[in-house]
């Protein structure tokens, strides 16, 4: 069985529990104009279990936004996967806490966890800080964070096309965003690329 | 004669403070295929770069007029709607941005720009079989990521894949025939040759002759030190073939 929802990001815990066989899906977005202060807390609990968090976040202006994540295989053969993935510019504050943590009697776990960025101003910040802490010996664990910037060789490649240099950077951001957007709700797609043109 | 093109005056560009040309002067009309040629670091590809608008290089001198408009003062998109297209030595991979997006972006960028609508989707994919058929690209080239995991080879022939797509006045190909085994060359020349007219135009900056024996130029220059040091019809490369680029 497996379930999943798209979870309406707000300042407060998501706590949530995957027993056996079971499979839970979350995804976030948080838009531009909403600080938020994020936590969710996942244990896998049951043999089998999985977990797939997504998130995204567009923070161009002022905003603080705070992501804790912390992903607890406390049983063996679970699986976990994290992407979150944000555009920061303005002042922005951004704040990426996630935590792994393999219990001794996991093993056979597979847990992933990607968080990367892309900032579009040289005074906005992001604070990104993955953790794995593995008791376990028969894991595979990975995790990766990135801050980066959008490719200019890219921008010119399609400026020298004819494409305005907005809308350059409008397709950089929607195919940098497109492996969380993929996974999302047409509408909530649909919000996300009217949001990336407001911000330009 | 026909109308002058391109006009390139006593033009001077440097690029991270270190000056790269240092005085071009060249004239294009319509209709004309011109061979740019030198050593490597002569400013070839900085004069390409330079005529496109790449951010970092920078006009220390000089002026470039095209089609009796003030290139230099266009953004990099305005020129390529002004009808100015080159393609890249290089050209970039851009994950997660499919081809027909991508043109199509392109394409109807350019026609917002000259006030028209967007162009019909069925129109649009007619157009992009009929190019794609131009330089041999298979159906399937229509759904990949610009340029993400393709050989040298498919690279170049997007690059005029995308020309025949936006039917530029004035093509600067930049070392376009680099790294092409002769089949890939014999497609990339068919394309150029017939997207050529009487009112288009044409540069070829290259090191070698390879591309130049299927598009034969009708003027050649030598670039050499970010200087023109010659400039003569197409016997010159057989010149430079023959002696190399020392003598000049």
């Amino acid at each position: 069985m497996g379930h999943g929802h798209y979870i309406e990001p707000a300042f407060g815990r998501e706590v949530h529990r995957v027993g056996a066989g079971e499979r839970l899906d979350l995804d976030f977005v948080i838009l531009p104009g909403q600080p938020r202060d994020l936590r969710i807390e996942v244990d896998l609990v049951g043999e089998g279990a999985e977990v797939n968090l997504r998130g995204l976040y567009l923070c161009p202006s002022d905003e603080q936004v705070s992501i804790t994540v912390i992903l607890h295989h406390r049983v063996s053969g679970c699986r976990s996967s994290q992407l979150f993935k944000g555009i920061v510019g303005g002042t922005a504050k951004v704040r990426f806490d996630g935590t792994i943590i393999v219990a001794p009697d996991a093993q056979q776990t597979e847990a992933y966890q990607e968080n990367h960025n892309i900032l579009l101003t040289e005074t906005a910040l992001v604070e990104t800080s993955p953790q794995l802490e593995i008791y376990a010996d028969d894991v595979k664990c990975s995790h990766g964070a990135t801050v980066g910037r959008l490719n200019e060789e890219e921008q010119f490649y399609m400026r020298s096309r004819g494409i305005p240099e907005a809308e350059a950077k409008i397709l950089q951001m929607i195919s940098f965003l497109a492996p969380v957007t993929s996974h999302l709700p047409e509408t909530q797609a649909a919000a996300i690329e009217s949001a990336l043109r407001s911000i330009l | 004669m026909a109308e002058i093109l391109l006009d390139i005056r006593n033009l001077h560009a440097r690029v991270e403070g270190k000056e790269i040309l240092k005085g071009i002067d060249l004239t294009v009309r319509r209709g004309e295929i011109h061979a740019v040629m030198g050593p490597n670091g002569a400013g070839k590809s900085t004069l390409g770069a330079v005529l496109t608008g790449k951010p970092g290089y920078e006009v220390t001198e000089g002026s470039v007029t095209f089609a009796g408009e003030d290139l230099l003062a266009m953004a990099p998109e305005e020129r390529s709607w002004a009808g100015l297209f080159l393609s890249f030595q290089y050209p970039v991979e851009i994950p997660g941005v499919g081809i027909t997006n991508f043109m199509k972006t392109a394409v109807n960028a350019r026609r917002k720009a000259q006030g028209l609508e967007p162009m019909k989707a069925p129109e649009f994919l007619k157009l992009m079989k009929e190019k794609m058929a131009l330089v041999q690209m298979r159906p399937e080239f229509s759904k990949r990521e610009v340029n993400v995991g393709f050989s040298g080879g498919e690279k170049k022939r997007n690059e005029i894949f995308q020309m025949a797509m936006l039917s530029p006045v004035l093509s600067i190909l930049d070392e376009t025939d680099s790294g092409l085994d002769v089949d890939a060359l014999k497609i990339v020349a068919e394309g150029v040759n017939s997207l050529h007219t009487p009112e288009t135009a044409a540069m070829i900056i290259t090191h070698y002759q390879k591309l130049l024996d299927y598009v034969r130029p009708d003027i050649v220059h030598i670039l050499k030190a970010g200087r023109i040091v010659r400039t003569a019809g197409r016997e010159l490369v057989e010149e430079i073939e023959r002696e190399g680029f020392d003598k000049f």
